[in-house]
């Protein structure tokens, strides 16, 4: 038995080429234009005068200010102003000293529209990897901004500076994930065992490519690559000689709900043969070979309950070393 | 001045999880801690007795619960600062822990930092996980109680610096027993339970550097990932398997399983943001992962037919899998009120082998020649995002998605003198385009509509997105004392083919309310509805007849509550009461009418539409007392219920008291 040597792994087709071109021209044709318009805004005032000006008035903020990560620009000393200390995200004070106040003559956050807050915070924070995806997350494009999640002054948890905690954040919008979190299946985010951040990043991500690239948003890549499932469920990660070419190809979301489930092992269906028997048709043209995903052989009598959990026999049902069939 | 900490969370309204009933949110001490030289402290800890008692299914509530009895430090926390940011060996010190003694839940996080010259960061977990054989309408079979344990550990060295060095360890184990089964001697054969040790341990390294210049940042990680499972399998005694009619025997079977593999990966970063208006950034990874494993496996009995069976498995191999990413995205955002961004993405991944498989009969003297499986799968995906504020209260968003999936697909059988071979190439494109609108009228409140729509032409699996769309809003009002939120978004797929159907339609609501009206009360509640319906096609024998014209309907309508009261009492008490009520109503009918997950005597297309339905509840009050004894000290009782039950499988269901008596200390 030969096999048939491998043709060129997988090469760009022509019509995919054309397209990128096309896209990168489009962006190209963009830069000049941003520019000019970027030209005409007016520089902010340079007139900075420094932190300790702001503790007079602001006594309250100053006396936990060590504690804040941001104290570390102050301590330092080498940063130039409009990296150093209130300044650095409120702007230069001078108007507002004269002023003796008012929230109109600084960068108050609580008055920034979200673009314009997030823009502050980016300026020095902007290229941290884990925020790379910033412009372009379901966060940004919701108008969430940095200070929605963040205190700088009043954080409710040691580290990140958030206003509440993390699970709290989030649930906060995210009504229908909180719900799934309460079912009787479900990651231990509410026992304090696991964080969203376990899997999610807030402040966004790449496209998921290890799926469609569509969904979920959000969602980690692993350092190598990979789905975040892998990192803690590392014996699901292979290479297995016989994959179960839907958790390769469509992730482990097939069959399982990540959040939360009212089914045991947060699978998609109460009841496992059905969830099996969704895929296992033979209809259509899906599978590895196009011809439809094999049906069960004509030994499974479905109507005995013996043959209804299928993973009592296939019990590599993630794949396995040995056995095409999951067998063991 | 002394300012204490307000022992209830009454600083602003939001919504919060319905926790477990222990550890109490509560802090003592003074709110600024104390100083000690020229550091300030602040700490506080929780020590007390869980208790619990379950009547039912204990093990169901193992699996969702799973609180114990004991003395626990229920939680713990400590900060030390520098008061001038130039500390000798440190300027932070971050620790915080919960359920350390006992629990199933345990974890700490510690960081500690000197500004501009280190900062080590670490997370460590304890994750206890039981299974006991849970499923739904059938008998289960594998049984699992493991303990998983996580630990990260980060070093950065100068890490306010434009160049970085940094180094991380992580470790991952579980262990515990199991429980599985293995399927002998034939396709007809019976399942016989097996006893396993798990052990499993991942291990992580990796170093790296980041450096800053000329406005660009490049960081590169190396990295080592090594993955070991040495799982040894033990039949009890002879078996005669789970099937008292089935005649197959089970005299003796000895299995080793061992495999390891290691992951070395390599990641390289490339970022660039002009202020104000233009970024980019970069990414490429390679990862070359590598597992060598073998099986032998022997087993002795009778087939079902009667006749002696020695059969002896041995399989040899290693697989590989070489996994490339890289991400490029370009985002422009000239001036406040508009920003554009676009995200190419690709992921290959190649799963092969250079091994044969040999499966090997003693009994029959044949051997079966299993060729590694290769599949390789690469992923194209670009996306177009904008953001245009109209006004500063009108945002419109829209964005475009294309990806496109190639697999390849390789298969070899060999057996006696009949082989098989088998390639396959199939490509996936989706397009799909989003839109929203965002609205803030005032500051208090903001309205988000957002919708998508999807085509794909060759979706791998049946279930999967084909022909899709969704359609969401939420509308929030936000004041500093109540928040108001709904939120609906429904999601429908649609996925034919030549004889074949699956629709699948879900439709999510919710309703929030929190309210924070005076300084000793607030209140909040939520209620959330999850819809679900399917309907798909499916093929399956029954009684030897091959049935396809059948239909899996499932439905699912889940009603899910929770609602909370914080209190602070006279006397310095404060008391916390807190209902969740989890509720699948199934499609609505009575339990009376419901069947079976299969009815035997009833093939044909009704079979499943009856079957799909999962009615179940699960409630679970609580309610907590803490009482301030001192500026330092805090007596604290919890009490919380659990109940589940199920119209489904019996003896399923459970009620579970749980509680806690502790104390909260600072000194």
């Amino acid at each position: 038995m030969k096999f048939t040597p491998a043709a060129p792994a997988f090469s760009y087709s022509e019509k995919m080429r054309v397209r990128l071109w096309s896209i990168f021209l489009f962006l190209g044709l963009l830069l000049p234009i941003a520019g000019i318009l970027r030209a005409g805004q007016a520089s902010a005032s340079q007139s900075y005068v420094g932190s300790s000006a702001c503790k007079t008035c602001h006594a309250d903020v100053w006396l936990n200010f060590y504690k804040n990560a941001h104290y570390k620009s102050l301590a330092s000393g080498k940063e130039p102003p409009e990296k150093t200390g209130c300044e650095s995200c409120h702007g230069p004070g001078q108007a507002h000293l004269e002023a003796r106040g008012g929230k109109e003559t600084i960068q108050a956050f609580s008055l920034l529209s979200p673009p314009k807050s997030m823009d502050a915070c980016l300026a020095c924070h902007a290229d941290q990897f884990s925020r790379f995806q910033i412009r372009r997350s379901s966060h940004t494009q919701a108008s969430v901004a940095c200070s929605n999640c963040h205190s700088i002054h009043k954080p409710a948890t040691p580290r990140h500076s958030l206003a509440r905690q993390q699970r709290d954040l989030c649930y906060g919008c995210h009504a229908g994930v909180r719900a799934q979190f309460t079912m009787p299946f479900k990651h231990r985010v509410n026992e304090g065992a696991m964080q969203c951040t376990d899997c999610h990043n807030p402040h966004g991500a790449a496209s998921p490519a290890w799926r469609m690239g569509v969904r979920p948003a959000m969602t980690h890549t692993s350092a190598s690559g990979e789905q975040s499932c892998v990192v803690c469920h590392a014996d699901k990660r292979g290479p297995f000689a016989f994959e179960h070419p839907a958790v390769r190809v469509d992730g482990c979301e097939t069959c399982h709900s990540p959040h939360g489930s009212t089914n045991p092992r947060m699978l998609r269906r109460p009841v496992v043969f059905t969830l099996c028997l969704e895929c296992h048709s033979g209809a259509g043209n899906f599978g590895r070979r196009r011809d439809g995903i094999s049906t069960q052989s004509g030994s499974h009598n479905m109507a005995d309950p013996r043959y209804q959990n299928c993973t009592t026999c296939h019990v590599r049902i993630h794949g396995s070393n040995a056995d095409p069939l999951f067998l063991r | 001045m002394k300012r204490y900490i307000l022992t209830a969370i009454l600083t602003g309204a939001t919504l919060l999880a319905q926790p477990v009933v222990a550890p109490t949110a509560a802090t003592v001490g003074r709110v600024r801690g104390e100083d000690v030289n020229n550091y300030n402290v602040v700490h506080w800890f929780e020590t007390g007795y869980r208790f619990h008692s379950v009547d039912g299914n204990r093990g169901r509530y193992r699996s969702d619960v799973n609180f114990g009895n004991g003395v626990r430090l229920l939680q713990s926390h400590l900060t030390v600062h520098s008061k001038e940011g130039h500390g000798r060996l440190f300027d932070e010190i971050a620790l915080n822990t919960q359920g350390l003694g006992n629990d199933p839940y345990q974890s700490s996080a510690l960081r500690i930092q000197r500004n501009s010259l280190y900062r080590y960061e670490m997370n460590w977990r304890i994750n206890e996980y039981v299974n006991p054989g849970l499923t739904t309408g059938t008998l289960g079979g594998h049984f699992l109680n493991t303990r998983r344990q996580l630990q990260d550990h980060q070093f950065t060295l100068f890490p306010q610096s434009s160049f970085r060095l940094f180094a991380g360890y992580s470790r991952n184990t579980q262990d515990g027993p199991g429980l599985t089964s293995v399927q002998l001697f034939d396709s007809r054969g019976d399942e016989f339970p097996l006893l396993a040790g798990i052990g499993r341990r991942q291990r992580d390294y990796h170093v790296g550097a980041e450096v800053g210049l000329m406005g660009f940042r490049f960081t590169v990680l190396r990295g080592w990932q090594q993955f070991r499972e040495s799982t040894p399998y033990r039949l009890e005694g002879p078996s005669a398997g789970v099937n008292a009619n089935d005649t197959t025997t089970l005299t003796s079977l000895s299995r080793a399983e061992p495999f390891e593999g290691s992951t070395p990966f390599w990641r390289f970063l490339l970022n660039r943001e002009t202020r104000g208006w233009f970024s980019a950034n970069g990414r490429f990874s390679y990862a070359g992962s590598r597992r060598n494993f073998l099986l032998e496996e022997a087993a002795i009995g009778t087939a079902r037919f009667g006749a002696a069976q020695n059969r002896q498995i041995l399989v040899a191999g290693s697989g590989r899998r070489p996994v490339s990413t890289g991400a490029l995205t370009l985002g422009f955002h000239p001036g406040q009120r508009f920003t554009l961004a676009n995200h190419t993405a690709f992921h290959q991944v190649l799963m092969d082998g250079d091994s044969v498989l040999r499966d090997f009969n003693n009994a029959t003297q044949l051997a079966n020649v299993l060729r590694f499986q290769s599949l390789g799968i690469r992923t194209v995906t670009n996306s177009t995002d904008a953001l245009f504020w109209i006004t500063p209260q009108v945002a419109l968003y829209g964005g475009h998605r294309f990806s496109t999936r190639r697999i390849r697909s390789r298969e070899g059988f060999a057996s006696g003198t009949f082989s098989e071979l088998f390639a396959a190439t199939q490509q996936n494109r989706l397009h799909s385009g989003v839109g929203g609108l965002r609205l803030h009228p005032t500051r208090a409140v903001s309205i988000s509509l957002d919708s998508e729509i999807g085509r794909a032409d060759q979706p791998f699996t049946p279930v999967a997105e084909r022909n899709y769309h969704a359609l969401g809003g939420r509308a929030q009002y936000k004041t500093k004392s109540l928040l108001l939120a709904a939120s609906a978004r429904a999601n429908y797929n649609f996925n034919s083919a030549n004889l074949f159907r699956h629709s699948s339609r879900s439709r999510n609501y919710s309703l929030d309310a929190s309210w924070t009206g005076r300084s000793w009360i607030s209140f909040d509640a939520s209620y959330s509805k999850l819809h679900l319906d399917t309907l798909t096609g499916i093929a399956y024998f029954a009684a030897f007849e091959f049935l396809e014209t059948d239909r899996s309907f499932y439905a699912s309508n889940i009603h899910a509550g929770t609602a909370t009261v914080r209190l602070s009492l006279p006397r310095n008490t404060d008391l916390f009461l807190g209902y969740s009520r989890v509720q699948d109503v199934g499609d609505g009918r009575a339990a009376a009418a419901r069947q079976p997950a299969f009815s035997p005597v009833r093939t044909g297309p009704e079979a499943f539409r009856i079957a799909q339905t999962f009615p179940m509840s699960y409630d679970s009050p609580l309610s907590r007392l803490s009482v301030r004894l001192h500026d330092k000290l805090r007596w604290n009782f919890g009490y919380q219920f659990y109940r589940y039950g199920e119209d489904f499988t019996p003896g399923m269901g459970y009620r579970a008291h749980t509680g806690y008596s502790s104390l909260l200390w600072s000194f």
